[in-house]
């Protein structure tokens, strides 16, 4: 396991939701540093996609507070929390969910076009990416034309081209083979060392969850040890 | 498991709950379907009163006449009832002379001159009619409103006065239920018949025979030598009505006498004999091309309701899969689920049938004064205020729903019953892309191809010489079809010239990439809006060349200074006239330069009405600048010497008659059938009947009625038209006299008018298009929710993915604009050389609106784009579709 760094970019205090009776969350509190991995565990149902969604501003906690760097976002308006997510966090998902009708390179460059980053520094950083991934001759490729593996890493570059302060992976191996996931996980430990960013990782894999620092448990909503 | 008990089950357990769980977007499929039903019950309930009005006016006195004598052309002389009376002896029959003409109250400072009321009046031997309701039954009715007029002004009834001191004291009218309440108390009737006003007071309620239809609220009775004066048909009748008495072998009688009638009618020389049911026929003949060609227009919105039910039902059968493709592994026939989406289409359309038929019934209350005022202009006078509810026509209404509905659920039931379900149960597998029969460019090169065939081919013609297009419109179609099809294949075309724009914008590169490769459902939304657009433009375009050509020919026909005709003359039927002394005074004016007399007459040639009109025709060649389709070889037919046995002819006469140039035909006029020779052909747009013009000393001569239909006057240099017309109009009242400005005015407002409903017809179908695009949307973005959610992650606010919807959106309307202009070109030469000309014989020249077609277009796409944008922002809120 790697050492963890100090700088504090997500802090989680007391957070809970409810949908209906049924209370998903419950009082769950925990702290995420630059460059620090955390995993997010739990059997199905425990509340790990709900916690990520409302850490990454797609869903408010009932109660509680998130605050990413130093910004509470649990208060944020919709379009604000549209800015934060496309200036400060990265997303990886289990499906890749890849825009269809943009290729390799389009879906890296998107979040950089969100910005209104110059085409040259976009084409620059996208290159630079890509050849990072590995993936430099697939470039002009669209998602149905990638294997599932491919999209990933397609996914994972673009979940970090704009720098993001904290990458969200929701069972980012989950739909790929053991090699392909042992690559993705390396990849993903590799870029998150390289740009210090910190990451929250939901995922069942024990795999996954040994390359990060510090792991998260959730049962019935509650963090339990 | 057996078809039927899947079909029930998939009906209960799946299309319904469906259905409930998202009760708008039902509800709205079943709006749509109920208005393009709508409008076409709206329309043929309308066309249907308009017909309906034409009922033979003396039925609701006498019940239905046996059979009807009437001279081909002109008036029987009053001295061939004694001649028939003594032709028939004893026999039980009950003749009825019937003088007929039309009257219009006096017109109103600012009112227009045509469009008002018009009034049929029928003189009818009242002392026969009392016998005959008296024996039927009815004859107390003709003092009904005597009775009740006095209890409402607080007059006492006086027992003395009735039915014969009304009869002798002088002209009394006898009005319809309608118009007696219309009127309340009022005790007399301002009418101008021919050029003079009258205050005519009322007798009474029409009496209404024994299962006879009410009196229509325009018609009014007369005695017949009362109107024989106030028409100025002294001595004439216009046709004589028989009624065979009942008992024992009626009809054998009735064919007996029939045949007496003929002969003594010396086989349509004298008298064409007739009767009231082939009177309706003829009316619905001369009015079927019209009545045909509007319901046509009708089917738009239900058109372009067709695609909106193939594009829902095709989105549900992508949104559904997982759950076919679940019930076909646990072995549900492909037949069943065929049948069970076929049958939620039916539902669908007996839903909006249903809905349809009310609103459609409601709709022609609007519709029908529409239709009254055009059939009144072009073709003979009616007044309608209302349309019946039928029961056949609520069934046809559904049924046209229901058909719609599973001519659209065809496909879409295919597509369903063929998703095999190894393919579809694979989590996330490649989404459907839907409406897949939109992207055969074969099939739509194929319709077009079809269309062009079909525009080649003649229309149908029924018996009158009535003619339908029916391969005109089978073309109409077919392009409207195939273009529909092909224009999906602009999109990718117009993606890819928006490319600066994706390097600029990561909203525009998103919204465009959807494009480059688009749906099944884009190209649908694509082919839906282009229909709307392509037949509203199409439209537009018909009546900016049918207006371009009438100003021409208004321009070129109108020269005169003053044009004056009866206050009272108001359809194309009018038999109002100026009489002589009055019309050779006018002309005799010493402002007048020249005057021109139109003496006009309705005829039956082979069996079917049409005018005969007559003119100076020295003063046509030297005065007015006929816009000719075929032009005379020779200047004989301007020439009174030798212009005898010379005719010309109006376009629409030559095409419902076939007659061109140097063509023959056989007159008949009371002096005895005439041979006419066809010297030339002229561009007319006044009646669809069609006209024949000739020199009018002739018609004079034969019709022995120097009476005019019209006056145009030319006036000396210098002359004050507008202070001559004031001092006409002040020495005879019961004249219309226009200016050569203000008529070419009136015509237009009266063309404009008749196209009216038209405009309605087209906004609707507009209208449902762009409903169309937002559920395309809708379905598209519920199909995309998966990426909205990334979109989202990515960090797009609402607001972009709204704006991504309504570039996307905006470029469906720009692409369909585009489409739909092109098309509409096309359908606009198809509208106006061939069905058009099919239809009413008119040739016109080309105009394109471009303004108009210009603010449609921006309408369109504008209209679109903020839909879409709405659709967007409501996209942007969708929940997630994603699973722990």
């Amino acid at each position: 396991m790697a050492s963890a760094p100090a700088q504090v970019v997500l802090d989680v205090v007391s957070v809970s939701k409810s949908y209906g009776a049924r209370r998903v969350l419950d009082d769950v509190s925990f702290q995420v540093s630059a460059g620090q991995r955390v995993a997010l565990t739990g059997p199905s149902g425990s509340g790990k996609t709900t916690l990520l969604n409302c850490l990454g501003g797609i869903d408010r906690p009932d109660t509680g507070s998130l605050t990413l760097n130093g910004q509470r976002i649990d208060q944020l308006d919709s379009d604000a929390l549209a800015r934060l997510r496309r200036e400060r966090v990265g997303t990886v998902f289990q499906f890749f969910h890849l825009l269809p009708t943009l290729s390799a390179a389009e879906n890296v460059e998107l979040p950089l076009q969100l910005l209104g980053v110059p085409a040259a520094e976009r084409h620059e950083r996208v290159s630079a990416l890509l050849a990072r991934v590995g993936l430099t001759a697939r470039a002009a490729a669209f998602p149905g034309q990638l294997s599932g593996g491919e999209q990933q890493r397609i996914a994972i570059a673009r979940a970090l081209v704009h720098h993001p302060a904290l990458i969200l992976a929701d069972e980012p191996t989950g739909n790929l083979d053991s090699v392909s996931g042992e690559n993705i996980l390396r990849l993903l430990r590799e870029l998150t060392d390289e740009t210090h960013t910190a990451l929250v990782l939901v995922t069942h894999s024990e795999e996954a969850a040994a390359i990060c620092h510090e792991r998260v448990h959730l049962r019935d909503g509650r963090i339990t040890p | 498991m057996r078809p039927t008990s899947a079909v029930s089950l998939l009906l209960t357990r799946f299309a319904l709950r469906h259905a409930r769980q998202a009760p708008r977007q039902t509800a709205l499929l079943a709006g749509i379907l109920a208005l393009g039903v709508a409008v076409f019950v709206a329309v043929r309930l309308a066309n249907q009163a308009a017909v309906a009005s034409f009922t033979h006016f003396t039925d609701t006195l006498t019940g239905q006449s046996d059979w009807i004598i009437q001279p081909a052309a002109g008036t029987l002389p009053e001295s061939v009832l004694g001649e028939l009376r003594a032709e028939l002896g004893p026999q039980p029959v009950h003749l009825f002379p019937v003088v007929e003409t039309t009257a219009s109250r006096p017109r109103r400072a600012g009112e227009p001159a045509m469009g008002r009321t018009t009034f049929t009046l029928l003189g009818v031997d009242l002392i026969a009619l009392a016998n005959l309701a008296r024996q039927q039954g009815t004859g107390e009715n003709l003092f009904a409103r005597r009775t009740e007029g006095a209890a409402a002004t607080g007059r006492a009834p006086d027992p003395n006065r009735g039915f014969w001191t009304d009869f002798r004291s002088g002209p009394r009218l006898w009005i319809s239920h309608a118009l007696t309440t219309e009127l309340g108390a009022a005790t007399s009737l301002d009418l101008v018949i021919n050029e003079t006003p009258h205050a005519l007071p009322i007798a009474g309620e029409i009496p209404t025979a024994k299962d006879a239809p009410r009196a229509p609220p325009s018609l009014i009775l007369l005695d017949l030598p009362q109107l024989q004066v106030l028409a100025g048909k002294p001595g004439r009748i216009d046709r004589v009505e028989f009624i065979v008495e009942p008992g024992p072998r009626l009809d054998e009688r009735r064919e007996t006498l029939r045949a007496r009638l003929t002969e003594l009618g010396r086989n349509g020389e004298r008298w064409i004999v007739t009767s009231p049911g082939a009177k309706r026929d003829t009316a619905e003949t001369m009015t079927r091309a019209f009545r045909l060609n509007l319901t046509v227009l009708s089917l738009i919105a239900l058109l372009v309701g067709l695609y909106l039910i193939f594009q829902a039902l095709d989105g549900a059968v992508v949104r559904r899969r997982n759950e076919i493709a679940i019930l076909r592994s646990l072995g549900v026939e492909e037949r069943a689920i065929r049948r069970a989406w076929l049958a939620e289409a039916a539902l669908l359309g007996a839903i909006g049938g249903a809905l349809g038929v009310l609103l459609g019934w409601a709709g022609a209350q609007f519709s029908v004064r529409a239709v009254g005022q055009t059939v009144n202009a072009l073709y003979y006078a009616t007044t309608v205020a209302s349309a019946t509810p039928s029961l056949l026509e609520a069934l046809l209404g559904v049924a046209l729903g229901i058909g719609a509905s599973l001519i659209a659920g065809w496909w879409p039931a295919r597509e369903a019953a063929r998703t095999p379900p190894a393919q579809v149960l694979v989590r996330h597998a490649a989404p459907a892309p839907g409406a897949a029969v939109m992207r055969h460019a074969w099939l739509g090169t194929a319709l077009v191809a079809l269309g062009v065939a079909c525009a080649l081919l003649p229309p149908l013609r029924f018996a009158g010489g009535s003619r339908f297009p029916l391969a005109g419109y089978a073309a109409a179609f077919l392009w409207i079809f195939g273009g529909g099809m092909l224009c999906g294949f602009m999109l990718p075309w117009l993606a890819r010239a928006g490319r600066a724009f994706r390097n600029r914008s990561a909203v525009a590169r998103v919204a465009l990439s959807h494009l480059t490769n688009p749906s099944g459902r884009h190209r649908l939304a694509v082919a839906a809006l282009l229909c709307a657009i392509g037949m509203t433009a199409g439209m537009a375009i018909l009546v900016a060349s049918f207006e371009h050509t009438v100003q021409g020919w208004v321009r070129r026909s109108l020269q005169s200074d003053l044009y004056l005709s009866s206050n009272a003359a108001q359809s194309a039927s009018s038999q109002n006239r100026i009489s002589p002394a009055t019309w050779r005074a006018i002309a005799a004016h010493p402002a007048v330069e020249a005057a021109s007399v139109l003496a006009a007459f309705t005829l039956q040639l082979d069996g079917t009405p049409t005018m005969l009109t007559g003119t100076d025709l020295r003063l046509v060649r030297t005065r007015s600048d006929l816009p000719w389709v075929e032009a005379p070889r020779d200047e004989a037919v301007f020439d009174p010497a030798r212009n005898a046995g010379l005719a010309l002819a109006s376009e629409s006469f030559s095409a419902r008659f076939r007659k061109g140039r140097g063509d023959t035909l056989q007159l008949p006029t009371p002096a005895g059938t005439k041979t006419l020779t066809l010297a030339g052909i002229y561009a007319d747009y006044g009646n669809e009947r069609g006209s024949l013009l000739i020199d009018r000393s002739h018609v004079v001569a034969w019709f022995g009625d120097d009476q005019a239909a019209n006056l145009s006057l030319f006036l000396r240099p210098g002359t004050d038209a507008d202070a001559l017309r004031a001092e006409l109009l002040a020495r005879h009242p019961g004249l219309v006299i226009y200016t050569n400005a203000t008529l070419r005015a009136e015509i237009l407002r009266i063309f404009r008018q008749t196209f009216s409903i038209t405009y309605a017809l087209e906004v609707i179908g507009v209208a449902v298009a762009v409903i169309g695009l937002a559920l395309t949307l809708v379905s598209v973005l519920l199909d995309r929710r998966d990426e909205l959610t990334t979109l989202r992650a990515l960090g797009f606010s609402r607001s972009e993915i709204a704006r991504a919807t309504a570039i996307e959106g905006s470029i469906v309307a720009a692409c369909a604009v585009t489409g739909g202009l092109l098309l509409s070109l096309a359908l606009g030469w198809l509208l106006i050389h061939v069905i058009n000309k099919q239809s009413f014989g008119w040739t016109l020249g080309f105009a394109l609106p471009v303004g108009q077609l210009a603010a449609l277009a921006v309408t369109v796409v504008v209209t679109g784009g903020i839909v879409s944008y709405a659709v967007g922002r409501w996209g942007a809120h969708l929940p997630a579709d994603r699973e722990e």
